[in-house]
Parts: C-alpha cells; sequence; structure tokens
C-alpha cells in the first residue's frame, strides 16, 4: 500500500477530503480506519456512498487496516487514510505500518477535551498518543488544507 | 491568475463564497456582485467593472451566474461581448465554484474556454442523488 496521506480528521469524510485532499493526493482509495465507525453500519455505509467519483472508500478497524496493508493485493494502490484519533494511528504504526507524516485536519470539541488550535481539540489520552508518535520521529502537522501553512501539533502542546 | 466573479440575484454570491472558504480556505481573486431589490442591470455592469478593474484579470474572467437570463447574467454578456478571454458559465452551485477556486490554487493556466467546460462539469457532477435502496456492497473488493 502506498499511503499517499495520513490524516486524523473525526468528520471523516466531507468537504475538504472529498474535494481538495483527493485531489493533490491522487488517492484511488480512502480507507477509515476506526474501531467504532466500523462497528456503526449506518455511518460505514454511509461513508462509502460519499467517495468522490473514481475513488474507492472503505471503512476497517484497526486489526483490519494492518491486514490490509500488509495483502499483496493492495501494494501499489494509492491510499488516503483517515482516523479520528491519534490512538489509532499509533495503533497502526506499532503493528509496522510505515507512516512518516500525519496531517491533522480536525478534532472536534466535546466535553473533557481543551482546543489547542481553531480546529484541534485533544485530551489526555490524544496527548499522550501524540507524544507517543512523536518520539517515534512522525511529523505532526495541523492543516486544513494543502495551500495552509504547517503548524507543528508539538509547538502547540507546549 | 484567472479572475472569478459570481454574480447573482441577492447574496447568494456573497454567502456561496464564505461556504467555498469554509471548504478551501481564504480566496483571492475572487469577487461577489449582488444584484439586490432596487437596482438595475446597469448598476450590475458597474459593479462587474469595478470589480474587474480591482483583480488580477491576467489569465481570463469567468463569470459564475445563478440563472441563464437573469439581469446578473445579461450583464455580463453585456461585458463578455467582445471579449475573447471572458467567459461565463450558469447555474453556480457550491461544487463549481470550489472547482474554479482550485484552479486558481493551483496555478495551472488554462484558455478559458477549458476553465468554462471545467465549471460546468463540476458543476454537474455535484448534482447527485441518494436513496436507502441505492446501498449496494461491493462483493469484488475484499476491503
Amino acid at each position: 500500500m502506498k499511503i499517499v496521506l495520513a490524516r486524523i480528521d473525526d468528520r471523516l469524510i466531507h468537504g475538504q477530503v472529498a474535494t481538495i485532499w483527493s485531489k493533490v493526493t491522487g488517492c484511488e482509495r480512502i480507507i477509515v480506519c476506526d474501531d467504532e465507525v466500523a462497528n456503526d453500519s449506518i455511518r460505514s455505509t454511509l461513508l462509502k456512498q460519499v467517495a468522490p467519483p473514481g475513488i474507492k472508500s472503505s471503512v476497517v478497524d484497526i486489526e483490519k487496516a494492518v491486514r490490509v496493508y500488509n495483502n499483496p493485493k493492495y501494494e501499489d494502490a494509492k491510499c488516503l487514510l483517515l482516523f479520528t484519533n491519534p490512538t489509532s494511528v499509533l495503533r497502526l504504526v506499532e503493528a509496522g505500518v510505515d507512516i512518516k507524516t500525519v496531517n491533522i485536519g480536525g478534532m472536534s470539541f466535546k466535553e473533557g477535551k481543551h482546543q489547542i488550535t481553531g480546529a484541534v481539540s485533544v485530551d489526555d489520552k490524544d496527548i499522550e498518543s501524540f507524544k507517543q508518535l512523536n518520539s517515534k520521529g512522525i511529523e505532526l502537522e495541523i492543516r486544513k488544507v494543502d495551500t495552509d501553512k504547517k503548524v507543528m501539533l508539538m509547538d502547540v502542546l507546549k | 491568475m484567472l479572475a472569478v466573479l459570481v454574480g447573482t440575484h441577492g447574496y447568494f454570491a456573497t454567502e456561496l463564497i464564505k461556504s467555498c472558504e469554509m471548504i478551501c480556505g481564504a480566496t483571492k481573486n475572487v469577487k461577489a456582485i449582488t444584484l439586490v431589490p432596487g437596482e438595475s442591470p446597469d448598476d450590475v455592469v458597474k459593479k462587474y467593472e469595478e470589480a474587474i478593474g480591482e483583480l488580477d484579470t491576467e489569465d481570463g474572467v469567468i463569470f459564475l451566474n445563478d440563472l441563464f437570463g437573469g439581469s446578473p447574467y445579461n450583464a455580463a454578456c453585456r461585458l463578455a461581448i467582445g471579449h475573447e478571454d471572458y467567459g461565463i458559465v450558469t447555474g453556480v452551485n457550491l461544487p463549481m465554484l470550489i472547482e474554479m477556486v482550485g484552479l486558481q490554487m493551483s496555478g495551472d493556466v488554462a484558455a478559458i474556454k477549458e476553465v468554462m467546460e471545467k465549471a460546468r462539469d463540476a458543476g454537474n457532477m455535484g448534482t447527485q442523488t441518494f436513496h436507502t435502496s441505492d446501498i449496494k456492497e461491493d462483493e469484488e473488493d475484499d476491503l
């Protein structure tokens, strides 16, 4: 699998992803990697309906995402991976998936989270996962769309 | 750079650009032209001319209008006559505007007729339907 973008965005497939990122990355597939969404049949069914023209979308849990990554059938597939949180990214990385940079597009504010930028809110678990990803040398950059200037997540976490 | 003018009845154009910016970020070289009650087509022509004066029109001007045959469209036609690098597309919607902003951001330069085709295709493709009976599983794919 050729990972053209790994993005954390809890809106998953929406305007910015469907129109901007799918184009600039030239991806063939959008794969939502999330245990909770994969177990929610309505959400996963709807996500499969909203793939931009010419792009396939799938929803898998983290375990299956690792299997798909290692499946020779998808060796040359250009994939855009979407996550709702950094802990899922960390689980993939720990299972041997080669991710060098993570784009953070949006993490919505909920009770118990605190806002670090306009579009990104985190809780303690998110912070811990981001720190571990950072310690593995993985770039963590905040950008809504590709023309935005990269803001390094670790800089705003301090 | 291509200049994009969104010309509509009422504040649709202004709000459409705001909606577009939610997705694409801040726009450059895009202007809203509104026709509000009490204004005449001549006022719209004047607004277009002022906007064109303020924009970079190096790569042409595309007018995106809401209604074929409406006053914003008719006014755009008056300006487009005699200008080879001006083009008009009607039925403006968000996908069409996003396509034009995307084109500006990409830095690619296209002939105005090609730009018009891209706008029309994006506008058409943006109209899709969904009904619960449309749901089907792709059995060929293990993913």
